[in-house]
């Protein structure tokens, strides 16, 4: 997650200025808070928080910066990444036979947490699916906490359809 | 290679996609003439029992009457092969069209190699020379002087590698695509009606959307293929298919479809090229994502440096949509050969 301070002019459109920029290089804007109160020298306080690939959070977040430069917003505080990541994904196949608690306890001893589950069945002897929400933490990269997931998918000949 | 603006062709493979060129070439050629100042003139046509060869020039026209008679006509010449006479035509362009063998590449990774090997231009519209053996084609292509165009084996008529020539001064960091259009209509039809897959692929092949043997299509052969050409063209990388990770679809459920749309998402069959990896596999993306497209449509995210996301969209497949792909190639290789000739006189 990136979270962005700016100071907007307090004129119409300025907000599209600041979120064109973002949803231009890829950000997944999460919310936007507008501190009217705190307006200076009609300058306003502007908090947006999004996320970018992962891969590719560098060069997004340093064309977004050129941008906003470039449209003379002051930007007066970038942060990057100071919660847990969060990862949706599916698995199907014999979900709950192959004993959905272990995959879920086992995740766990790993801080993935488990945040979401809904489940889809069909017949008993059938093949099920759940979608799970996990959080993992900070220092684990995407493709670490696939990893982890795919090791127990390969054991228990899961599918795994990830986000 | 091109004499004054007479061009000399040949074309290895008569089917769709090879009658879809030459049908596309007859009703251009006043426009070609006018706008690019040349003319082509089809020296052979070759099949896999023999060829149809006039130096004179094959008329084309009369040809395309009724070309199912291709054996009947009086320059036919039985039990030919077009390996063993390339070397001995006089051609400037070679037009490649047999089918694949996906395993093997064969025929046409021979003809390719044969026609570089007797300094002649290349145009293919088939994929597995290139994702088996993309180095070997470009290395000997480069030594020999030649030009070698492949636009129709990925996407077919989509401009996916011709785009690079737009894109020179940025940096591609990731593609993401949908390249099967078989997988797409299956996928986007369990999505909107929840039927099975073996049902959305039988519905498929009925509407000639998918083969009789679909296999290379559902389990994301045919997509890696393509990843490989793109990824090797537009980022510079040098990889084969046995580079690319690949998951099918056949696992996808109705009830997987369901619970993706509970959040939000669909499922998609995605060929991605990123940090040195390549993959081809079912991914969650959400619903208003710009790759959420329908039917058999192809698309293509290019991630650029200094632009952002750039997409292209359109139909992959199609006889007149690789024709045109291969005529644009031809006209390309001739302007090259022209802007060639120039520098060096």
């Amino acid at each position: 997650m990136i979270y962005l301070e700016v100071k907007l002019p307090d004129i119409p459109g300025s907000l599209i200025e600041l979120i064109r920029p973002v949803s231009l290089h890829g950000g997944n804007i999460y919310g936007v808070l507008h501190h009217h109160d705190k307006k200076v020298k009609n300058m306003i306080p502007v908090d947006i928080w999004f996320e970018l690939s992962e891969e590719l959070i560098q060069i997004s977040l340093e064309n977004i910066k050129k941008d906003l430069i470039e449209k003379n917003i002051q930007i007066t505080k970038i942060s990057v990444g100071s919660k847990n990541k969060i990862l949706t994904f599916i698995l199907t196949g014999h979900v709950f036979d192959t004993d959905i608690t272990d995959t879920i306890k086992r995740l766990d001893a790993k801080n993935i947490k488990v945040l979401e589950l809904h489940a889809k069945f069909t017949e008993v002897d059938e093949i099920s699916s759940v979608i799970m929400k996990v959080e993992f933490p900070e220092v684990m990269t995407k493709i670490e906490l696939v990893n982890e997931i795919e090791k127990i998918c390969e054991e228990k000949k899961l599918f795994l359809i990830r986000s | 290679m091109c004499k004054g603006m007479e061009v000399k062709i040949c074309l290895i493979g008569m089917g769709n996609v090879g009658t879809s060129f030459l049908k596309l070439l007859k009703e251009k050629r006043e426009n070609i003439v006018d706008k690019f100042n040349f003319t082509t003139k089809l020296v052979a046509i070759f099949e896999h029992d023999g060829a149809l060869i006039n130096s004179n020039g094959i008329d084309i026209d009369n040809l395309l009457r009724d070309y199912s008679n291709l054996r009947k006509n009086q320059y036919w010449k039985s039990n030919v092969k077009a390996q063993d006479l390339i070397s001995k035509l006089e051609i400037d362009i070679c037009i490649e069209t047999t089918p694949t063998n996906p395993d093997t590449g064969e025929p046409g990774l021979t003809h390719i190699l044969e026609a570089l090997s007797n300094n002649i231009d290349v145009i293919s519209s088939n994929k597995a020379p290139f994702y088996l053996q993309y180095d070997k084609i470009k290395n000997l292509a480069d030594k020999m002087g030649c030009l070698v165009k492949f636009e129709a084996t990925v996407a077919s008529g989509v401009p996916a590698l011709s785009i690079k020539h737009n894109l020179i001064g940025n940096t591609i960091s990731r593609i993401r695509a949908i390249l099967t259009g078989t997988s797409n209509y299956i996928l986007s039809r369990m999505t909107a009606e929840g039927v099975s897959f073996s049902v959305a692929l039988k519905e498929a092949q009925e509407l000639g959307y998918a083969e009789t043997d679909p296999i290379l299509d559902i389990n994301g052969y045919d997509a890696a293929g393509k990843l490989v050409i793109l990824s090797n063209e537009l980022l510079g990388w040098s990889k084969s298919i046995e580079d690319v990770n690949i998951k099918g679809i056949t696992e996808i459920t109705p009830q997987a479809l369901d619970l993706a749309k509970l959040d939000g998402y669909v499922i998609k069959h995605l060929a991605i090229a990123e940090n040195d990896i390549l993959l081809v596999e079912p991914r969650l993306i959400k619903r208003d994502s710009p790759l959420n497209v329908q039917g058999t449509l192809n698309i293509i995210e290019l991630q650029t440096k200094y632009a952002g996301s750039i997409i292209i969209l359109g139909k992959g497949a199609g006889g007149f949509e690789a024709g045109a792909a291969i005529l644009n190639d031809l006209i390309s290789i001739v302007k090259e050969r022209e802007r060639i000739n120039r520098k060096r006189s």
